[in-house]
């Protein structure tokens, strides 16, 4: 026993089997849009990606570009403890530490990530101790063509002069075990 | 002393042959600026129509592509396609037949340029005493031989799919012939009356007929006099073009179509085809039904009205009537893109059923109460 199913169609009436009406209809309704969005570009509500930005709603702007945290002498937060770039996933983070005269003893000469291999996976920001590396920037990484070339200017790689840096309006991040220690050590050559 | 004799020989022989030269010249320059305008005008489609379907549908389209900062809108997705097109592989599968594979583009290309060459876009032009028609051949035949040529190009999609040895492509030669075929017919006893009402199977014998006005201010254009050809030659034209409504044989979501093995160039071809056939219908549209390069009102003496009348330059009238078949074409050539960009595709059996059951019928009732009509008066 074939299964069959038995589909009800419309009888169309003597205007519909001619067509002509309905295609004049359809038309109607495309050219409304066509000249609306002709005259009155503005109303496409298309974002052109990465030129424009919608803004971020809510803790999404916890997701969006790196930046290290700065301490009260301007100085990183970071203690280049090489946490983040053994957690980042796709290795992207390079890390050179070097020697300060501070109570921290340690920093990062070199901190780079190349942010076209980065997937925002927010792991770095979990691993890092010092609350140095964080991603809430608010900026959203666009679409370029090359990834050597700086962030500044529309590449994808970022050095400590675009990560190390405060956001406006910040109070000055007062966590952090080495963030004590550097601003005792400022305390003591002032004294 | 022998160079000039060589330079009185020439001078001559330019005396002789002058006309000639002169007419050599002329042709030249009409084939220029015909094809120029209709390569330009295809390939412009050919990102047009992006940009109006994304204004149809809400999009912004084709932006990005640009020379020096420049985007102009889109328009230089034409060089950015034409640069890709060249630099992907030219794939030619095993099975196929090398030589018919490699012909069909062409086959489907050829024909609908020459048929340009019947097309009259302008009136005639007097510079200096020498007259030039807007015509390159001028023949008395020419609706007749355009017809000839234009279904010359069905063999390409013919060709394309019989002979690259793949399924898809099979099946969609084998729509193309139903589908082409049969509205080839259509089309032509659609396009009868007309040469019957203009009494001249030439289309500036027919273009001139339609300068006239009934009673005096309605121009005597084929759309008012025979509105229901228009819209049978307009459905059959849409047809021939392979377009939605009428994509069965593309059918991208379902077979891709006959073109499916071509690539690079060699799809550049067809691909390239469909716009000047596009071009070429909204051309042969404007010249049946809506007087191509006449300007309603305008003669050799300007622009005349009952008992008004206002001179106009002649050079100024040459431009106005170029500028006439030309916006007609294009205006023509966007309603093509809007039809498509607007309605679903025909069920298989529907085309055929439109093309035998309804609209052969009735153009060749309308040809006989044409006939009727022009014999009685
Ligand atoms: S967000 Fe993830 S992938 Fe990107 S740098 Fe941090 S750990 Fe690596
Ligand atoms: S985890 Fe934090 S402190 Fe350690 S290297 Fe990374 S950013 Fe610097």
């Amino acid at each position: 026993m074939i299964r069959t199913k038995k589909l009800d169609e419309k009888k169309l009436n003597f205007w519909e089997s001619i067509y002509i009406v309905e295609i004049v209809k359809g038309l109607v309704v495309t050219m409304r849009h066509f000249f609306i969005n002709l005259f009155f570009p503005s109303r496409i509500i298309t974002v052109s990606y990465p030129e424009e930005n919608l803004p971020l709603i809510g803790n999404a702007k916890l997701k969006s570009l790196h930046r290290i945290k700065l301490r009260k002498d301007g100085s990183p937060k970071c203690v280049a403890c090489m946490m983040c770039a053994t957690i980042c996933p796709s290795k992207c983070i390079y890390i050179e530490a070097d020697e300060t005269e501070n109570y921290v003893e340690k920093y990062p000469k070199v901190f780079n990530i190349d942010m076209s291999k980065c997937v925002m996976c927010g792991l770095c920001v979990e691993a890092c101790p010092e609350d140095a590396i964080s991603m809430d920037t608010g900026e959203i990484v666009g679409g370029s063509y090359d990834r050597f070339r700086n962030y500044k200017n529309g590449g994808l790689f970022l050095t400590k002069n675009e990560l190390f840096r405060h956001l406006p309006h910040e109070t000055i991040s007062k966590s952090g075990a080495a963030n004590r220690l550097a601003n005792k050590y400022l305390e003591d050559k002032n004294d | 002393m022998s160079l000039d004799i060589i330079k009185s020989d020439l001078i001559q022989y330019f005396i002789i042959y002058k006309p000639q030269i002169f007419y050599l010249i002329e042709t030249f320059v009409k084939i220029g600026i015909l094809y120029g305008a209709v390569m330009t005008l295809a390939g412009v489609l050919t990102v047009g129509e992006r940009k109006l379907s994304a204004l149809m549908q809400d999009r912004v389209g084709p932006n990005r592509a640009y020379i020096l900062g420049f985007t102009l809108w889109g328009l230089f997705h034409v060089v950015a396609d034409g640069i890709k097109m060249i630099m992907k592989e030219d794939f030619m599968p095993k099975n196929a037949n090398k030589i018919l594979f490699t012909l069909a583009p062409i086959i489907s290309l050829v024909p609908i340029l020459f048929v340009f060459a019947f097309i009259p876009f302008g009136n005639y032009i007097n510079i200096f005493g020498y007259t030039a028609r807007f015509e390159i051949i001028d023949s008395n035949l020419s609706v007749f031989l355009i017809f000839a040529f234009s279904s010359l190009a069905v063999y390409g999609a013919f060709l394309a799919g019989f002979t690259s040895g793949n399924n898809w492509g099979l099946l969609g030669s084998i729509r193309a012939q139903a589908q082409m075929i049969s509205y080839e017919v259509v089309m032509v006893l659609s396009i009868l009356p007309v040469i019957m009402i203009y009494s001249s199977p030439s289309l500036s014998g027919i273009i001139s007929a339609q300068g006239e006005n009934i009673s005096g201010f309605v121009p005597k254009w084929g759309i008012i006099l025979q509105p229901l050809s228009f819209l049978i030659f307009f459905t059959a034209a849409l047809v021939e073009s392979k377009r939605a409504p009428f994509d069965v044989v593309e059918g991208e979501s379902e077979i891709i179509g006959y073109f499916v093995e071509h690539s690079s160039m060699r799809f550049a071809g067809f691909m390239f085809g469909e716009y000047i056939e596009i071009v070429l219908f909204s051309m042969l549209i404007s010249i049946f039904f809506f007087g191509g390069w006449q300007v309603p009102y305008l003669s050799d003496s300007g622009f005349t009205l009952g008992n008004i009348s206002i001179p106009v330059n002649h050079y100024i009238k040459v431009i106005l009537e170029l500028l006439s078949i030309s916006v007609k074409t294009v205006v023509f050539s966007c309603i093509f893109i809007f039809i498509r960009w607007t309605l679903p595709r025909f069920r298989y059996d529907h085309i055929t059923k439109l093309c035998w059951k309804y609209l052969m019928p009735i153009s060749v009732l309308n040809l006989v109460v044409t006939a009727f009509f022009v014999r009685a008066f």
